[in-house]
């Protein structure tokens, strides 16, 4: 089984996440409906009961902006999908998750982020990290904390660093 | 705090203002405390992990290049060039000091002062560059952010703090922007690169302001508050823009949350598909300056009035490092300053032309030109910065600060000292009398150096030299500024240049573009092209042609720039491409 990081631990992952919408279609169908992550379109599309589902992803290209004023509580996990690792977007989006739509549950980075971004992930309120197969977890989870004190706030304290001096 | 922090920072929660004061002239320049130190010297080991990692093939080289951009490190031409931050400019003689030694020991003894007021290193070898960090951290400096897709070192006036009419001293205020923007965790991976530049004075625009992604102009409202009007949208590049205003007066104390409501919009909304095309000017363009501010202004709702708040101890705190030296009390225009003046007409040129007038009375700014004929543009030798050391402690409080013209500037001399100073400028080359003038070229380092160039740009700045290498006839142009980039990159400023060169690649022959009518200060404008690439050896012939037309057209009080306006760019054409006969 695949394994993640959650909440600074390594753990298996039991969730599945689909990235394609006919798969994700058929899993709302199935038995395996409340571990499945399922794409936002198919989450925002009233004809279909996504009622259940563990939880949904969101692709750079898209963002946060349909979320506003829908009920996330019953979400247990929100994916944020990185295209490529340079590709900044969901640094914003998950920040904009935590601060502004007070999304409580984990928010997990899916696909090509890579370990040395770590750092900067949990500081914008990613908490799992589902990395490629090809990333040794247990050397990524070496990288999570390069700093120990930071300049500005962050989801973990929101304090700046002048609030702190 | 949330329960899903588990990385919490708090060990710094209790720390008292304790100042590690470690550098020379102390009371001048910002000091690092336990927290700055601590950032930087966790750098230092970050990196040096993730340079072994690479080295042992356990970091992929396309996984590697962000990092190391991040950090300022190229692969050149000939070997990677590492860029270490200046942070505003500022520089204490004890760095200066160690810049020297470290261009000494770790490459072949010179450096190159950018526009971006860094120092870059064209030769260290990628194995040495975490001890070139370790070495700068002890010094209270590094190589963060000096290039990456992320925010760039924030520049200013390099006369801040020592000019008559400035509204308030903006260094404070930059090394707030410093701080907000080093390791942001939300911006690093924007779409592009990211610069920001400050003035704080109505007469001038030293900073070029209006061609940066962000230009803050300090200003007080009518009720005496200090705030910015804020530009956004400039650039150079190959679609070269001048700033819109997106803000008139934004209060000092919300300028970080307006700051972060601009980053958050651009970081979701530039294109991230090309990136000649990603640029927050280009979205600006796209959108339009009103929809783009109503994008900013609808972010900022949420984000105004919340911690980034910034209260006013801390601009008491970040203003207390920047106080005023110890002063004397002098009179302007000693004796035997005067007398030198009319008995030296080559002092007289240097300080007429590298010198400039300062707050108090009996004091100088003084300019140590890097522009001597031979040498490329910004280049400095190690023995040069140990020099500039020498001469900031021995005549100005021990501080120095690097210009965006690539010059060296020494902010506090007493006009008593000047002849002294000139005597030992002239003999270390930092005293050509040529500041503002054709000659004191902005030149980025161009093919020799950089992989990106089209182009060679040091051998013309060369070639323009010394075809204008006499002084009578080069203070008789007067202002005028040439810039010179190897590529569309724009690195040397061509775009606003009163002149501007490009290197351009023509069927794999190096050819030059000439621009002219660009500026940079209040009255930004971008220079228009004037027609078919020249090859190397035209552009020296070209340029004294299109000077030409300027003698010819000028009236008594008009600068170049000023001819170009009044006559348009058809004659400087005419006379360009003009058959001999």
């Amino acid at each position: 089984m695949q394994k993640i990081i959650k909440d600074g631990a390594i753990i298996d992952c039991d969730l599945n996440w689909i990235q394609d919408q006919e798969q994700a279609i058929e899993a709302l169908a199935g038995d395996q409906k409340a571990k499945a992550i399922i794409p936002l379109t198919l989450w925002l599309d009233d004809a279909h009961d996504t009622s259940g589902v563990a939880g949904i992803w969101i692709d750079s290209t898209e963002n946060t902006e349909p979320l506003v004023g829908k009920d996330l509580s019953e979400l247990a996990v929100i994916g944020l999908h990185f295209l490529a690792f340079a590709d900044g977007r969901s640094f914003s989006y998950a920040r904009l998750l935590r601060e502004r739509l007070n999304y409580q549950g984990e928010i997990r980075a899916l696909g090509n982020f890579i370990p040395d971004q770590l750092g900067y992930l949990l500081r914008v309120g990613f908490n799992g990290f589902q990395f490629n197969e090809s990333v040794n977890i247990e050397k990524a989870l070496l990288l999570h904390k390069p700093f120990s004190v930071a300049y500005q706030g962050d989801v973990a304290d929101p304090r700046p660093v002048f609030a702190r001096r | 705090m949330h329960k899903y922090s588990f990385f919490v920072y708090s060990n710094f929660d209790k720390v008292a203002p304790n100042i590690i004061c470690l550098l020379s002239g102390c009371s001048k320049m910002y000091q690092y405390d336990e927290i700055d130190q601590q950032i930087v010297e966790e750098r230092v080991n970050q990196f040096r992990d993730q340079t072994q990692r690479f080295l042992n093939n356990e970091l992929a080289e396309a996984e590697f290049l962000p990092l190391r951009l991040q950090n300022g490190l190229y692969v050149q031409r000939h070997a990677p060039m590492l860029r270490i931050a200046i942070p505003y400019g500022m520089l204490s003689s004890k760095q200066i000091r160690k810049l020297a030694d470290i261009s000494r020991r770790y490459d072949r003894g010179y450096g190159h002062f950018s526009t971006r007021q860094n120092l870059q290193l064209n030769w260290p070898t990628l194995e040495s560059v975490p001890d070139i960090l370790a070495e700068l951290a002890e010094v209270q400096m590094h190589a963060v952010q000096t290039s990456g897709n992320c925010i760039r070192n924030t520049t200013t006036d390099q006369y801040a703090g020592v000019i008559d009419d400035e509204i308030v001293d903006p260094r404070p205020y930059c090394e707030m922007i410093r701080q907000w923007s080093t390791f942001h965790p939300e911006f690093a991976f924007l779409p592009r690169k990211f610069k920001i530049a400050v003035n704080a004075t109505e007469s001038a625009d030293r900073a070029a302001t209006q061609v940066h992604d962000i230009g803050l102009h300090i200003k007080k409202n009518d009720a005496g508050e200090i705030g910015f009007k804020v530009i956004v949208g400039g650039g150079l590049g190959r679609t070269p823009m001048i700033g819109t205003t997106i803000c008139e007066f934004m209060p000092r104390k919300d300028i970080l949350s307006y700051l972060e409501a601009i980053l958050r919009v651009y970081n979701q909304q530039g294109n991230r598909l090309n990136k000649y095309k990603a640029r927050i000017k280009i979205l600006t363009k796209a959108l339009g300056i009103d929809e783009i501010r109503a994008r900013v202004e609808a972010e900022w709702e949420y984000l105004k009035g919340r911690e980034n708040t910034v209260p006013e101890v801390e601009f008491e705190r970040l203003q207390s490092f920047f106080t005023e030296p110890a002063y004397k009390t002098l009179d302007n225009n000693p004796s035997e300053l005067t007398e030198k003046l009319s008995q030296s007409p080559g002092f007289a040129r240097w300080y007429e032309r590298n010198t400039f007038s300062h707050k108090k009375d009996g004091y100088r700014i003084v300019t140590l030109t890097l522009k001597k004929t031979g040498i490329a543009p910004g280049d400095a030798t190690s023995e040069q910065m140990d020099l500039a050391a020498d001469f900031a402690d021995k005549y100005s409080f021990g501080e120095l600060r690097v210009s965006h013209e690539q010059n060296l500037v020494l902010a506090d001399v007493e006009q008593g000292q000047l002849i002294e100073l000139w005597e030992a400028a002239k003999e270390a080359g930092f005293a050509t009398p040529t500041l503002g003038l054709l000659t004191d070229m902005i030149c980025c380092p161009g093919g020799d150096f950089c992989a990106l160039a089209n182009a060679k740009s040091i051998p013309i700045a060369q070639q323009i030299q010394e075809r204008f290498a006499d002084l009578d006839y080069l203070y008789d142009i007067g202002d005028l500024d040439l810039n010179i980039s190897g590529c569309m990159n724009a690195c040397g400023h061509h775009h606003v240049g009163n002149l501007g060169i490009l290197g351009v690649d023509k069927k794999g022959e190096e050819f030059y573009q000439v621009s002219i009518g660009g500026a940079s200060g209040h009255d930004a404008s971008i220079g228009k092209i004037i027609g078919p690439s020249f090859s190397e050896e035209e552009v020296g012939g070209i340029i004294e042609k299109i000077v030409s037309v300027y003698i010819d057209n000028r009236t008594e009080e008009e600068r170049f720039i000023d001819t170009y306006r009044r006559i348009g760019i058809a004659p400087y054409k005419e006379a360009a491409y003009a058959k001999n006969n």
